[in-house]
């Protein structure tokens, strides 16, 4: 804990931690200095002067260290000669500032006349009038009049495309040099840089492709003036006409509170459809930032695309019916095949949704095979026990902590924790990379555990075993609560471990947090893994407390809440190996997405599917329900971390659609179950009531907000922002086995076999931005998403005679689909990455051997 | 007495004939600040003064007007600068008429006229859409959009007066 000194600001005395920046400890106190500049997000520069205040201390006589008093008994301050930037300044005792004399109120004056020189004063048509720093600080603290001749402004270029996402107006530019540094100091992305010296000086993006990183929408938040405007938003309403509804980032696990911008448009009919997405601050999820697929992903809620109706085939044809009819006739079908119905959830289904989907496969017969989509991972017993502990904040942690990310292209993966790890990383938390191939994170890495495809467990496993021979060994917790110590224990002795010193870091830090993905292992490995993690976790008893624990990088938004609902990977591979002759699917796309599952839904009797699109598994459905688009309905996610997040209706139904919770609840009415419940709000107090973990888990606990530092948006614009203030909930964490002091942990062996490898190995990868069933609609960024690839190994590629950027065919089964080559030398030998849908053809979700060729002339 | 003034007071009245006038055959010219009937200004070469910045509905106490904006292209101009109104309508149902609009217009694109005759047998012809609120192309130039000269019409708000 930092010392606590005392400060003076305007004459009155505080106690604040000492080293605090002084815009901050005057903010927190309730004391605004204008900024602009200045981020409480990032290190300060001190380039814009606005933070202009009278600074001085209170003089000590050296001898007695008592403060020397003047004649009234006053403490005698001396002041530094000049106004002094606030930013730069850090709090330390006897410190004494005023910020509304005159010298610091003519300073202020003066600095903003000296920024309105060049700025066009354009406030009727940018994009941020209304919501704009320079705008209220003006207002606030500027002069009334300019001196300056308006023939001597600057006459810039106003419409410079900084990439295809984001405009630079760079006569509004005030050069606060906040885009570079969120992109230099925060994202670590070398993207953009300043041009040219005094009135000249100008932003300019210096990567190839222009403005290139994930998380180019935030520089438009914290710009303090209209200078850099998002492509998707432009002109599309002034800030005031907008109604905000926060919602929940439909694409990863980590779960980013969004502000849905919504407003009346004419060219969709006078409907309410979202404008624009902002960042909703949580501190606790994503702080105030979001990654692009975020902010520019939400076209697919009012796609012209969308399916209107609920449909049947009937022959060769579909023919548009009614919900009265459909129910009825889905019912039907399940009455018909009874036990031998597969069930299947999507990735992105609300907790609600797939509780009333569970109540649905109750009603329809004992096998209850509810699959979960895609089939990539799994482990929920080991994050039950060992997940991260209730309060973890990457964002908290610091010299003393250690995070192990393994298998997982963490940025392609999880854009904002990759971001908040990288932040870690740069506070001096150990940071350790584990990967067959290298990732962007390893730059910031302290250590890389680097393996081969298939030895993830081992190297898992490997972590453990050093922790038994380094006697890491938390006795207290493991003799009195632990299962299935001893033997093991038993199974570590004589394992190797692969990265000694790597391990050592992650051994010696207080905290450990471990972040698994996916990335290159079989269903049954990723199982073994999470566990293997668990073991680690429990053995060093690295659990039940925040920043500790384990954190699955779940392929979807609310895999979590699935499996929390008792969906899981393993039923869909088993109904992939054994398959039913009728499967109910929901929101997923296996046919388009997976060349095995596209085989066995082809031949399936009869396939039902609720969708927004028509998939490649929707065009093979029976039966066709519109599903809701998250913008459309409410409901609850739960994040990585085991967050449950609520998100809001945030624009009307297209055409038929409902919520897939209705869809379901009709048709178990239809089965004899019970009348439709009418709001997700009864749903959870029903999900609160049967399923423990989700006790505390009622709509008005979700709902419940504090107020979180920094400021940001309404009067703190200037501060923080214009990400928004959250009125929709912090949400709730469900607290894991360790955390309930009266429930017991388990650990056991874990089975480290590899794979065969045998001839090339096609290895699946996740890539951020993908043609995923709703992410391909998203219009503004159809540039970003690469064309269909695989990356190959140079000497691999010699071999098969094949060369960078050709187009080449890769074999799967009795499918082949066309790519271009990727040929590199960070590409392990013998594998080849084929990225997961990006392709219009399905693919792989699992790792399996292929083969790659040449196409035949 | 009194009752002799009161019939002339009645008298004179009925030899000043009446005051009021044979409307619609006949029409009393209103005042030059009368505020009617909006209408969407032009400038001289026919490109439109508004600028979709919506400050006219933001000032509006009766929420009667609805603009929605979108942005020009030297290919197909529509008004100066980066920004035009896609969408300009007024509720005249709504509108009281208070000119609040035509202050806050920072291009003096929106003026209310002396046109007062609005009557509709339905609620939706109340809407005044952009089509029926601008005025005619002037002569001798192109109307809307426009392709002009890349980098002649950069200023969606006219040069302000240097301050004296």
């Amino acid at each position: 804990m930092a010392d606590i000194v005392t400060i003076t600001i305007d004459g009155q005395d505080f106690q604040v931690p000492a080293g605090t920046n002084l815009v901050d400890a005057a903010k927190m106190l309730g004391t605004d200095i204008p900024v602009f500049c200045y981020h409480p997000k990032m290190e300060p520069v001190g380039m814009c002067r606005m933070c202009l205040v009278e600074l001085g201390s209170i003089s000590v006589n050296r001898e007695t260290g008592e403060p020397d008093l003047d004649e009234n008994g006053e403490p005698v301050v001396r002041w530094f000669p000049k106004l002094q930037t606030a930013c730069t300044q850090k709090t330390y005792e006897g410190m004494v500032i005023r910020t509304t004399t005159e010298k610091v109120v003519a300073g202020r004056d003066d600095i903003l006349e000296f920024i309105l020189t060049s700025h066009p004063l354009d406030c009727p048509v940018c994009d941020k009038g209304g919501e704009c720093p320079l705008q209220n600080l003006t207002m606030a603290y500027g002069p009334g009049q300019s001196r300056f001749v308006f023939t001597d402004k600057l006459n810039l270029d106003k419409h410079v495309p900084l990439g295809e996402l984001i405009y630079l107006d760079r006569e509004r530019c005030i050069q606060c040099a906040r885009c570079v540094r969120f992109c230099d100091e925060l994202v670590g992305d070398d993207v953009l840089a300043f041009h040219e010296r005094g009135r000249r000086l100008q932003i300019v993006t210096i990567s190839d492709p222009p403005f290139d990183t994930k998380f180019s929408g935030n520089t438009t938040d914290i710009c303090p003036v209209g200078a850099l405007t998002t492509t998707d938003f432009r002109f599309g309403a002034r800030p005031w006409e907008l109604d905000e509804v926060p919602t929940i980032c439909p694409y990863c696990p980590v779960g980013c509170n969004l502000s849905a911008s919504t407003r009346l448009d004419r060219d969709t009919g006078g409907k309410k459809i979202i404008k624009r997405i902002m960042p909703r601050q949580n501190e606790e999820v994503n702080e105030i930032w979001i990654c692009d697929k975020g902010r520019f992903g939400h076209h697919h809620s009012r796609s012209t695309e969308r399916i209107l109706h609920p449909m049947i085939r009937k022959g060769d044809e579909l023919v548009t019916v009614d919900w009265a009819t459909a129910y009825a006739e889905v019912a039907a079908r399940l009455k018909k095949y009874g036990d031998r119905t597969g069930f299947v959830a999507g990735p992105a289904l609300s907790n609600e949704d797939l509780w009333e989907l569970r109540k649905l496969t109750r009603l329809v017969g004992e096998q209850r095979q509810r699959g979960l989509w895609p089939a990539t991972m799994s482990g929920i017993e080991a994050i039950a026990q060992a997940g991260a502990g209730v309060g973890t904040r990457v964002q908290d942690m610091g010299p003393g902590g250690a995070i192990l990310v393994i298998a997982s292209d963490f940025e392609e993966e999880a854009p904002i924790w990759w971001l908040q790890v990288k932040q870690a990383a740069d506070r001096g938390v150990k940071v350790v990379v584990a990967n067959a191939r290298g990732t962007k994170l390893d730059k910031y890495a302290a250590a890389t555990m680097p393996y081969a495809y298939g030895d993830a467990v081992a190297v898992m496993n490997g972590l453990a075993a050093r922790a038994r021979s380094r006697k890491k060994i938390a006795r207290s917790l493991v003799e009195s609560r632990v299962d299935g110590m001893d033997a093991l224990i038993d199974s570590l002795k004589g394992v190797k471990v692969p990265h000694p010193e790597a391990a050592d870091l992650l051994l010696d830090a207080d905290d450990l947090l471990i972040f698994a993905g996916g990335e290159g292992l079989t269903l049954a490995q990723h199982g073994e893994l999470m566990q293997a993690a668990a073991n680690l976790l429990i053995l060093t008893a690295h659990v039940g407390r925040p920043n500790n624990g384990l954190v699955a990088v779940w392929p979807g938004a609310n895999v979590q809440g699935a499996m929390d609902m008792g969906f899981s990977a393993e039923t869909t591979a088993a109904l992939l190996d054994d398959p039913p002759p009728m499967w109910f699917i929901a929101e997923a796309d296996p046919a388009g997405e997976d060349v095995r599952a596209a085989e066995v839904i082809a031949n399936a009797e009869c396939v039902v599917v609720t969708s927004l699109f028509m998939t490649e598994t929707a065009q093979q459905a029976d039966i066709i329900l519109p599903g809701q688009s998250f913008a459309e309905r409410d409901g609850t996610f739960t994040n990585g971390m085991r967050r449950v997040q609520r998100f809001y209706t945030a624009q009307g139904p297209i055409g038929d659609s409902l919520p897939d919770w209705k869809i379901f609840a009709h048709i178990g009415r239809q089965m004899g179950g019970d009348q439709p419940r009418i709001s997700t709000g009864l749903v959870m107090r029903e999900i609160t009531e049967k399923v423990f973990r989700y006790a505390d888990m009622g709509y008005p606990n979700l709902a419940r907000v504090e107020k979180q530092f920094p400021d940001v948006g309404g009067d703190d614009l200037y501060y923080g922002g214009t990400a928004y203030t959250n009125t929709g909930g912090l949400g709730v964490q469900w607290k894991t086995n360790a955390e309930h002091e009266q429930h017991r942990l388990t650990v056991r062996p874990v089975n480290v076999d590899s794979f065969a490898a045998d001839g090339l190995q096609l290895i699946p990868v996740r890539v951020l931005y993908d043609r995923g069933m709703w992410f391909r609609v998203s219009d503004v960024m159809d540039q970003r998403v690469p064309a269909p690839y695989v990356e190959l190994n140079e000497a691999d590629a010699a071999g098969l005679g094949i060369a960078d950027g050709e187009q080449i065919a890769v074999v799967l089964g009795e499918r082949t689909v066309e790519v271009r080559a990727r040929v590199n030398g960070k590409t392990p030998a013998g594998y080849a990455l084929l990225p997961m849908r990006l392709s219009d053809a399905p693919t792989l979700t699992v790792p399996a051997a292929g083969v790659v060729q040449k196409i035949e002339e | 007495m009194n009752m002799v003034r009161g019939f002339a007071t009645t008298l004179k009245h009925v030899i000043e004939g009446p005051v009021t006038i044979e409307y619609p055959e006949q029409e009393r010219p209103v005042r030059e600040r009368f505020k009617g009937r909006h209408a969407l200004k032009r400038y001289e070469n026919g490109l439109e003064k508004c600028i979709g910045c919506s400050l006219c509905a933001a000032a509006c106490p009766a929420d009667a007007i609805w603009v929605e904006a979108a942005e020009n292209t030297d290919e197909e101009r529509y008004s100066p600068g980066e920004r035009y109104a896609k969408t300009y309508e007024i509720n005249m149902l709504r509108c009281i008429f208070c000119g609040y609009c035509e202050d806050a217009c920072p291009t003096e694109a929106i003026v209310l006229e002396h046109e007062y005759r609005l009557s509709f047998n339905d609620r939706y012809d109340a809407i005044y859409t952009k089509d029926m609120l601008i005025d005619p192309v002037p002569p001798g130039v192109q109307g809307t959009p426009q392709v002009t000269e890349p980098g002649k019409f950069t200023r969606s708000i006219p040069d302000m007066e240097n301050p004296k």
